[in-house]
């Protein structure tokens, strides 16, 4: 095949916030269309979050593509080439296919195994085919990314467990409450950690939300950003029976929610389970309450070991992802080198060869006993008759592969229509082609991005 | 093997398979696992089924007096309750109780064939009928609450001391799940539990010509009876919830069991199985 895959990038890792901000792709409008159109590249595909940019193209070997891309980019971002170019990581063929397998799985992620990054992949994925720049190579190469990031989800432990602090805040919630529709919550101090608390809570489920801050007006613009109520700080011990889950993170030198404050919210609540997360330090909620019967508190020390562990959890399952990712991009590699003319045609009369052979054998079981000569003769005809039928195939496919442009379409075609790469197809291949990355879109994080 | 005992083994087959799949689907965490196992309580239950119908059509009457057919009966009543609470509260998790327990009941029931319950024919009646279906559905609903105060226990622990939640702890339902288990058992249980003791009575009157004759079973039965009626009230009027009505449950459900099982075996009494 003259065709090779190329990639181009940055990543948290390479590239410092200043160099990311400046060229990232989404301050251009429709990069990748006009990327498409002003470099040699047959497919592109362009992926940028606020932690990378992804370039992906496929074009013939020697073409300078890689030097047109960096080019291209440093000049639509308003940049130069030398000031780009020691951040960006380039790889070709085989170590493309494992870079963009490993992103897509989250192993090349600032929180390894969080999903956002395969949400954000399926929307450039989508994107590209929109614009009619992702072809043959590109299609399979992403589908094959996302199947591979499936796998690391399901066969390894990577993502079971929250490794921010407010999603451990969530996820024990959950525990305790089960389903979060009746749950109210209530911040107490509008705080930044707290208001992203409150955002996990709200996409959990949450209706409710009561906001109290000392300075009220910040209470009351945070309630009509998040839909919910402001109350002041003095309505707090009050409205207390309301609230389900508490979050205080105020900047008070001496605790705000005290045990004997509690002790009488329960019998109004009649014992309903209460939850409360104090992100604050000092803290702010007296430790005694969760002495107190149905009543769960959490510190902010408390839910670091939870993360904590939960990262350590990680970073192990991540190291039996990255066999998983190797083994999926070697699959990759074999059909890519499969997709010459000479290495398809061998295939296919392969295919028919064992074909016609599997079916004279049984003709020959049912037959019994037969003369050497007829043997003979019946493998002849079986053979010459799986050969004839592909000639024409073959020819059209020769002549058609001549043709600039068509050679991989055109194999690809043929390699499906004979499945000579032996996928088998599940029955909701197509369904979740492109509309999972809502789902993914939707589960995304505002506090990070991949 | 007739083809009576060829149905027995193969319902403890089902079932045996059934409990295996639905304890290793939640420790190795796998859907699939879980769903297999309870599709085995099902196909079990379904079996278990046309066993007893078999079993009162081919025995009648007699049937009734033999102590291994209430075991069976058990049995089969925890898993409807079981499937009950499943299907309202879509709670799988107490499968891990009801799976094994069934299991169990049903082994026993053959292990005990030949004993005998004391019962003259003419006795099988509505009152009859009613004491053992509200008192062994009352008895499968404490098992199942039972389970999930087991559960409920475990997990508060686990959260309140801030411990890491591993294994079967991740798979466990929210905490408001297994209160919730338990408030209904308590709502529906105590009623029931309370008619299969009137009905009880009722029927000692005709059969025995007393209502109450500190029969060993009766004492035990009436102390489960105000114990059920504390928890009850408890829960109720005053609004316990949480641990608490956890340990009461667990409570109750044991000295249900020690009158079920310790009484009718080991002391003499008008429900004795010899």
């Amino acid at each position: 095949m003259d065709q090779d895959i190329f990639l181009l990038g940055f990543n948290h890792r390479t590239a410092a916030v200043a160099v990311r901000e400046k060229y990232a792709l989404t301050t251009v409008e429709n990069f990748t269309s006009k990327l498409a159109r002003a470099v040699p590249a047959r497919e592109v595909m362009c992926l940028s979050t606020c932690n990378r940019v992804e370039i992906l193209a496929v074009g013939r070997k020697g073409s300078g593509l890689r030097d047109a891309i960096l080019d291209f980019w440093a000049k639509a971002c308003g940049g130069r080439v030398e000031e780009l170019a020691p951040h960006v990581y380039r790889y070709e063929g085989h170590e493309a296919v494992g870079h963009l397998f490993k992103v897509a799985a989250s192993l090349d992620s600032m929180i390894v195994g969080e999903p956002q990054i395969l949400g954000q992949l399926k929307t450039a994925y989508r994107d590209a085919v929109d614009q009619g720049s992702a072809k043959v190579i590109i299609n399979r190469l992403l589908h094959k990314a996302f199947f591979a990031a499936k796998r690391v989800r399901t066969e390894t432990n990577i993502a079971s467990s929250a490794v921010s602090i407010s999603f451990a805040a969530v996820e024990l919630a959950r525990k305790i409450f089960g389903d979060m529709t009746g749950v109210t919550a209530m911040l107490v101090g509008a705080g930044e950690m707290a208001e992203l608390a409150a955002t996990h809570l709200l996409g959990n489920g949450v209706k409710n939300l009561l906001i109290a801050n000392r300075t009220f007006a910040r209470a009351e613009e945070l309630a009509k950003t998040m839909g919910g109520k402001a109350i002041t700080f003095e309505e707090i011990i009050g409205r207390l029976a309301e609230a389900d889950i508490v979050i205080s993170s105020t900047g008070a030198q001496h605790t705000v929610i005290q045990a004997r404050d509690v002790r009488p919210v329960l019998k109004k609540r009649k014992n309903r389970p209460m939850f409360f997360i104090d992100i604050a330090v000092p803290r702010d909620i007296d430790p005694d309450v969760n002495g107190l019967d149905n009543v769960y508190l959490y510190d902010i020390d408390d839910l670091k070991e939870i993360v904590e562990e939960n990262m350590a959890q990680r970073r192990g399952e991540a190291v039996k992802a990255e066999a998983l990712v190797d083994i999926e991009a070697e699959a990759f590699g074999k059909w890519l080198e499969s997709l010459g003319l000479q290495p398809t045609i061998l295939d296919l009369y392969g295919r028919a060869e064992r074909c016609a052979r599997q079916e004279l054998k049984k003709t020959l079981k049912r037959l019994g006993p037969v003369p050497p000569e007829a043997e003979e003769a019946l493998e002849t005809l079986v053979l010459s008759l799986s050969r004839k039928i592909l000639h024409e195939p073959v020819d059209f496919l020769k002549r058609r592969t001549r043709e600039e442009g068509k050679a991989d379409e055109f194999i690809s075609l043929v390699r499906r229509v004979f499945n000579l790469d032996d996928d088998s197809v599940p029955a909701d291949a197509h369904a979740d082609r492109l509309d999972d990355s809502v789902e993914q879109g939707s589960a995304s994080d505002p506090d990070t991005c991949q | 093997m007739d083809s009576f005992s060829l149905l027995q083994a193969v319902i403890i087959f089902v079932y045996l398979a059934g409990t295996v799949l639905v304890f290793a689907g939640p420790i190795l965490h796998k859907e699939r696992l879980k769903s297999l196992g309870n599709a085995a309580a099902v196909a079990g239950f379904a079996l278990h089924t046309l066993n007893i119908i078999l079993y009162l059509s081919l025995e009648q009457g007699l049937a009734l007096t033999e102590g291994s057919f209430y075991f069976s009966l058990l049995a089969w009543s925890l898993l409807l309750i079981y499937f009950i609470l499943w299907w309202r509260l879509r709670l799988g998790f107490l499968g891990l109780t009801a799976a094994p327990l069934a299991l169990l009941l049903f082994v026993s029931s053959l292990a005990t064939v030949g004993t005998r319950v004391a019962m003259p024919k003419s006795l099988i009646g509505v009152f009859f009928s009613l004491h053992i279906g509200s008192l062994f559905a009352s008895i499968s609903l404490l098992t199942m609450a039972f389970g999930a105060a087991l559960a409920f226990i475990y997990l508060e622990k686990k959260i309140k001391t801030k411990a890491k939640l591993t294994g079967l702890g991740k798979e466990m339902p929210s905490l408001n799940m297994l209160d919730k288990v338990n408030h209904w058992v308590i709502l529906i249980g105590f009623p029931l539990y309370t008619l299969g003791l009137v009905t009880g009575f009722m029927w000692a009157r005709q059969a025995f010509g007393r209502v109450f004759s500190w029969d060993p079973k009766e004492v035990v039965a009436l102390f489960v009876w105000f114990l059920f009626a504390l928890l009850f009230h408890q829960r109720l009027a005053l609004g316990w919830r949480g641990r608490k009505t956890a340990v009461m449950a667990i409570w109750v459900y044991g000295f249900t069991l020690l009158s079920l099982v310790g009484v009718n075996f080991f002391v003499v009494t008008h429900h004795g199985f010899k």
